[in-house]
């Protein structure tokens, strides 16, 4: 682009000398300390020892099936997963439809409901854990999937709902009034119509709750005790607590719970970018 | 939409059946849980039948004055304000600059700063935490390269009370800045790049264009971005489990972590659990009318 370019004695040589010094110091602070971490899970516990930042004399790959087998990755990757998947379809399908509902019928109810979905928006997590782990005992659903499912649903909505109201206000009332002069119900328009258009800002819900939810750890660790259960997060600080000297294996298993989702981010980066500035609502 | 009288049931209908799963879910785990938690702070519950118990009696304002009284929740306190202060002269003027020279193009590879830059926001705040504390701890690079400056260096980082929260703010803002960075960049791209270079052509020097074009149009976004960093910094809770367990001494616990110690840990006090999330939640919602009311008082064009 011509017109962003700027006109170099704009700025003085020492500040951008300064500006550059800024970036290159944050991205050595991003990059060296997981280039140690992967060099440190290569080494064993005798030659971390001896060499602490050095890259290791004789490499080796040992520590990570013995960490996967010991964290029981296999069982945190299905949990993770499992929560992930269906929590965001849940939300973003949930969101939807009272998007709709709030956006095009009208309904004396509306303001009250959305209203209250969007002090949801300042709520915080924390203010809710420990009714939640009472309420969870009490109704049976303690160490349970669905115990673990229905807050992560919960805790996504109110941006949900927010987001979709918007989006789907955006699409004209005529849409929807032909489609009723047409003999539609509600429902075929929702299913036909308005989700097949919703496409972009489901996109934004699922890109904002799949790195919520995997990441999560404050609510599934009080929801849950059961190894059974547990998800990646809570696996990963139980396993590196537990061998907190056994340094190789400890820097395997972060590794390993690491790459998948700077997988995921090098993959979708533009959307997660455009999903993070999207979701960056005014309280 | 013109409303026909035949259409009113199904139009009735189909909106109840719409909303009731969103409303049922979010009610129940969400907003119930919210005043659940304000009437337990009021009882003198700890532990047993929940609902339906004759022994729980309301107790008045008791626990809020034992917990004002308590030293930890002003530590607690404290640490959430050091948080709040990094988070919003920290992470939001840094996050600024970054978008800012990335937009203008001040820097070369851009792109590649930016996803960088952002890196530490995606990967779990769990694996984000134990990485650094190994990273600070007396076995990690930080170690070494101090006693590379300075022989005999002793690294008491995570013993001293007085230190420990250090490098725990040193991450939240090496963590945080990308979002900021993000929320801004996205914004500076919808400025019109024609206002800035008819700007330019009328004599503008690129200083007067941030102030004069630039800051004046991210006002806006510069509000959100203090309610984000705000209401996060009292959220703060994984990031401190994993790295510090809220140690030495509880000197680096945070309001959460207050309540997850005295919830869970020990022998737990739920009312007075309550009592802290509630004081949370009261804490969040002031701090974000002051920063709306500054606004409207002093805010700038938007």
């Amino acid at each position: 682009m011509k017109d962003q370019k700027i006109r170099k004695s704009d700025f003085h040589p020492v500040l951008r000398i300064f500006v550059y010094l800024m970036v290159i110091v944050f991205t050595v602070l991003t990059l060296y300390p997981l280039y140690w971490l992967f060099i440190s899970s290569l080494k064993t516990n005798t030659e971390f020892q001896l060499n602490l930042i050095g890259w290791p004399q004789r490499p080796t790959f040992n520590n990570y099936p013995s960490a996967w087998r010991l964290a029981q990755f296999d069982t945190l990757f299905v949990n993770s997963i499992f929560f992930t998947v269906v929590s965001t379809l849940l939300i973003i399908a949930f969101s939807l439809m009272a998007g709709f509902a709030f956006a095009k019928i009208r309904s004396k109810l509306t303001t009250f409901l959305h209203g209250s979905f969007i002090i949801g928006i300042l709520l915080t997590l924390q203010s809710i854990m420990v009714p939640l782990f009472l309420m969870s005992i009490a109704v049976g659903l303690y160490d349970t999937r669905l115990g673990v499912l229905i807050p992560y649903v919960g805790m996504g909505l109110p941006i949900g709902i927010y987001l979709c109201t918007e989006f789907i206000k955006s699409i004209p009332d005529s849409v929807v009034e032909s489609a009723r002069i047409d003999g539609a119900s509600y429902f075929r328009i929702f299913l036909s119509i308005i989700a097949p258009m919703a496409k972009p800002v489901a996109v934004t819900l699922a890109i904002l709750n799949v790195s919520g939810v995997w990441n999560e750890f404050m609510l599934i660790n009080i929801l849950v005790s059961r190894d059974a259960l547990r998800t990646l997060p809570v696996g990963i600080l139980k396993f590196s607590g537990a061998l907190a000297s056994d340094h190789g294996r400890q820097f395997a298993a972060l590794t390993i719970g690491l790459v998948p989702m700077v997988i995921f981010y090098l993959i979708f980066r533009k959307q997660i970018t455009q999903g993070v500035s999207a979701g960056a609502v005014k309280g | 939409m013109k409303r026909v009288a035949h259409w009113w049931t199904e139009e009735r209908r189909a909106y109840l059946l719409l909303v009731l799963p969103a409303v049922a879910v979010y009610w129940a785990v969400m907003a119930f849980p919210t005043i659940f938690s304000f009437v337990l702070s009021l009882t003198n519950y700890n532990g047993g039948a929940i609902f339906n118990n004759p022994n729980i009696e309301l107790v008045g304002f008791k626990h809020y004055l034992r917990m004002f009284n308590d030293r930890y929740f002003w530590i607690s306190l404290k640490n959430n304000g050091l948080i709040m202060a990094v988070s919003v002269f920290g992470q939001i003027p840094l996050g600024f600059l970054f978008a800012y020279v990335i937009h203008r193009k001040l820097v070369k590879f851009g792109d590649f700063f930016q996803t960088i830059i952002y890196l530490p926001c995606v990967i779990s705040t769990i694996i984000v935490g134990r990485l650094w504390q190994s990273f600070f701890s007396p076995y990690g690079p930080f170690t070494e390269f101090m006693q590379k400056l300075q022989p005999g260096w002793e690294n008491e980082l995570f013993f001293d009370p007085q230190l420990a929260i250090l490098p725990v703010l040193f991450v939240i803002l090496w963590m945080y800045t990308g979002t900021y960075m993000i929320i801004f960049l996205a914004n500076l791209q919808k400025i019109d790049p024609a206002l800035i270079e008819a700007a330019r052509i009328d004599g503008a020097t690129e200083w007067q264009v941030l102030v004069r074009i630039m800051l004046p149009a991210l006002s806006g976004v510069i509000v959100t971005a203090c309610i984000l960093a705000i209401s996060g910094s009292l959220k703060s809770f994984d990031l401190l489990y994993a790295m510090t367990g809220g140690n030495p001494a509880r000197r680096t616990s945070v309001l959460a972590l207050y309540m997850y110690d005295t919830a869970f840990r020990h022998s737990p006090n739920y009312p007075l659990a309550n009592a802290i999330s509630v004081v949370m939640v009261l804490l969040s919602f002031a701090i974000i009318l002051m920063v709306r009311f500054t606004e409207a008082k002093f805010g700038g064009r938007e």
